[in-house]
């Protein structure tokens, strides 16, 4: 009971200084009215315009219908890609298996394992005769029909290349029932036909480790999401910057902020709208891939997710100043899609070439390349890392290497943008900032 | 204080600025004027560093204008520059912060500006949503939100109506009577006559004149007014000794007389031709000091 009134004495505490704080600034907002204002001094980099230019750009990007519906339409896409595999998995398809004579429990049983790891359900129905088993087989009533130990009749023959549930699991018992018989011919003990029918493989030991397992399933997912995000956001900032120097915006923001600031604030903001919306992204799929069981995702580890991350923040970090750029030498939507295509080449390039070697057992050599090209090796080591074929020095010297072309580039970004985004009239064109 | 101290900026082969040099005192409307390319957008771009200069030096109070010294600045650009997707609202509390305004000062400002105009339900819509009119004032606040000390106004009049003018042209002048240093350039000479308190005029990016508005009116030569019943074409005035026909509107000759002319003189020539309904001495316009100064 003390408790409970010592929470309310604190809650009523807490509620009256915050009416005082409250009353306090709205008289002092009133006093100052349209002609006396007190400035706030505001020095820092990022602490100042720098951060009013970003939260302005993540606001009105986020508040956009573009940000909002984009997003439900990459949500959409990857709950289906999670969702539909387990539903079709939920559905496994009934085999209805004619069965001429008998069959002892331990065959049933195997067959019913076998079709299980064909994806489907065995149903063991009894055909008397081989013209029931016709008429059954004409009627869709059985799908195939086992005839004692002899064989297995269906209603037309499989070809080489039906890849049909019906016609695997007709084939794995075929050939099970054939080993069977064999094992029976050759008068083994049920002991030693056993340890026959449980033989496998040697297991083949490397002496070193390979990458030839593959690419993980979450690198290659990254790779399509890095260059979904990075062509979409620069995009953004292309046309951002465009429309600001178009709408004379830029003359009354210029007048208060130094370009820097202004381009900074404005990469910044639209770098996290996009590093927002992957993480969302990121936390959905795995969040439904749980709840629903789904295996797309199995085996992700938490490299493949900060590695694709990673490269998300330094891939647009690299291109947004080179867009951005762009983007103050444009002043018309004709401008500025003659401009996008060729900006967008290294990209494509770098998608291009991942998605394929990510399709290969191992790297190629090319992909390795790529990996330590600034432009190119948000895809390439994002891929690399799926495949498991890169050590923690090799990534952290493409990170480096990103990171001092990065600063290159924005740095000579900064200066094209300075002298570009007030220059009106014909297209600003790279020549003419020769010699100035 | 604003002081423009040499300033020369050439874009090749022309001149936009040569040498200009003049002062601006604080508390006072000053109009800028001169023809189209004269490099009055050019000086005032000058006054926020979004043009270089070649040579010369802007001074504001006697220190040359430095980033924190143009935050304290108000402009309103030529051609117009509002995020035309942005909520009016937003957009203003944005710019006043960026002028370093705290963000409740910058709310409360918009509401009181935007009160004051007449827009305040208009507070969430789009920028590109109001009329010409209204995109005007929805502008000229973003440049008064932060009461700046100095406001640079690059034709704040252009298309607006009657009205608007009255409107914006009591602002500015409230502005400066409360201190402030308010430029401005407009075309509508002789509806801004009444606003200013100085004008400076230049062509070629050169000073060709400058001082207080009265000063000018009431220098050169004399302006005489006459109206004759039924008559419209003046041609009466052609026949008197050293007069000059400045212009003749509805029945309204205007004269500009030389300075050995006497006006009894010029009445009598104006009797002969008909009855005098009008015969009033005059100031300059500005519109006439204008075209008098570009001779």
């Amino acid at each position: 009971m003390k408790s409970v009134k010592f929470i309310a004495i604190i809650v009523l505490i807490i509620i009256v200084a915050s009416l005082r704080v409250w009353r306090r600034r709205r008289r002092r907002a009133q006093a100052s009215g349209p002609v006396h204002v007190a400035r706030v001094p505001r020095r820092g980099f990022v602490t100042g315009d720098v951060a009013l230019v970003m939260s302005r750009e993540l606001r009105e990007r986020i508040r956009g219908r573009f940000y909002l519906f984009g997003t439900a339409i990459i949500l959409l896409v990857v709950a289906a890609a999670i969702v539909i595999p387990v539903i079709h998995r939920s559905k496994a398809q009934s085999e209805n298996i004619g069965v001429v004579g008998t069959l002892p429990p331990a065959t049933r049983s195997w067959m019913v394992t076998l079709a299980h790891d064909e994806g489907a359900t065995a149903r063991f129905v009894t055909v008397s005769t081989l013209a029931q088993v016709k008429t059954s087989l004409a009627d869709g009533h059985i799908d195939f029909a086992v005839v004692g130990d002899r064989e297995l009749v269906v209603n037309t023959l499989f070809s080489s290349s039906d890849v049909s549930t019906t016609a695997s699991v007709v084939q794995a018992i075929a050939t099970r029932l054939g080993d069977e018989r064999a094992l029976a011919a050759a008068h083994l003990s049920s002991q030693q036909a056993a340890v026959l029918a449980r033989a496998g493989p040697l297991p083949i030991v490397a002496l070193h480790h390979g990458a030839t397992k593959g690419v993980n399933a979450t690198s290659l997912i990254g790779v399509i999401l890095i260059f979904i995000m990075l062509s979409q956001y620069n995009t953004w900032l292309l046309i951002g910057v465009m429309e600001e120097k178009s709408s004379r915006v830029i003359e009354v923001l210029l007048a208060a902020v130094r370009p820097v600031k202004l381009l900074s604030g404005k990469v910044l903001g639209i770098g996290l709208a996009a590093l927002l919306q992957a993480s969302v992204v990121v936390a959905f799929a795995l969040i439904l891939s749980k709840a629903v069981g789904s295996d797309v995702l199995h085996g992700t580890g938490p490299l493949e997710i900060i590695a694709t991350l990673v490269w998300l923040v330094l891939g647009y970090s690299l291109y947004c100043w080179i867009y951005a750029a762009a983007g103050s030498m444009a002043e018309r939507q004709d401008q500025v899609q003659s401009l996008a295509l060729p900006l967008s080449l290294p990209l494509i390039a770098g998608y291009i070439v991942s998605l394929t070697s990510a399709s290969a057992a191992s790297p190629s050599l090319l992909l390795k390349i790529f990996a330590y090209i600034p432009f190119t090796a948000p895809f390439a080591m994002t891929v690399l890392v799926g495949f498991g074929a890169v050590a923690w020095w090799q990534f952290a010297t493409s990170v480096a290497i990103t990171l001092v072309t990065t600063y290159a580039v924005a740095r000579l970004a900064t200066g094209i943008y300075r002298r570009a985004i007030l220059r009106t009239g014909s297209r600003v064109r790279l020549r003419d900032f020769r010699g100035s | 204080m604003l002081e423009f101290d040499g300033l020369t900026r050439r874009f090749g082969a022309v001149v936009a600025l040569d040498n200009l040099s003049f002062v601006v005192e604080a508390g006072q409307v000053f109009d800028f004027l001169g023809p189209n390319g004269a490099g009055k957008t050019t000086a005032m771009r000058a006054v926020f560093a979004l043009i270089g200069i070649d040579s010369g030096v802007v001074r504001w109070n006697g220190v040359p204008v430095t980033s924190d010294a143009r935050r304290k600045f108000g402009y309103m650009p030529e051609e117009r520059g509002l995020y035309p997707g942005m909520r009016i609202g937003d957009q203003l509390i944005y710019i006043g912060r960026l002028h370093g305004m705290s963000t409740i000062d910058a709310h409360h400002a918009t509401e009181a500006w935007l009160t004051r105009l007449g827009l305040a339900d208009r507070a969430r819509d789009k920028v590109e949503s109001l009329s010409h009119g209204n995109q005007q004032r929805v502008q000229l606040t973003a440049a008064l939100l932060h009461s700046p000390e100095l406001l640079i106004l690059d034709e704040p009049l252009a298309g607006l109506d009657p009205t608007g003018i009255d409107e914006i042209g009591a602002i500015l002048v409230e502005q400066a009577r409360a201190g402030c240093c308010v430029v401005f350039s407009s075309h509508q000479l002789d509806q801004v006559e009444d606003l200013c308190d100085s004008v400076i005029i230049i062509d070629h990016g050169r000073l060709v004149v400058t001082g207080r508005v009265d000063d000018l009116a009431n220098s050169g030569a004399r302006r005489l007014v006459v109206r004759i019943e039924g008559d419209r074409t003046g041609d009466w005035a052609h026949g008197v000794s050293n007069v000059t026909v400045s212009e003749v509107t509805g029945g309204e000759v205007r004269l500009i007389l030389g300075e050995d002319v006497d006006t009894d003189d010029v009445l009598e020539a104006a009797r002969r031709a008909g009855r005098v309904t009008e015969f009033v001495m005059q100031r300059r316009r500005m519109s006439e000091v204008f075209r008098e100064a570009l001779q």
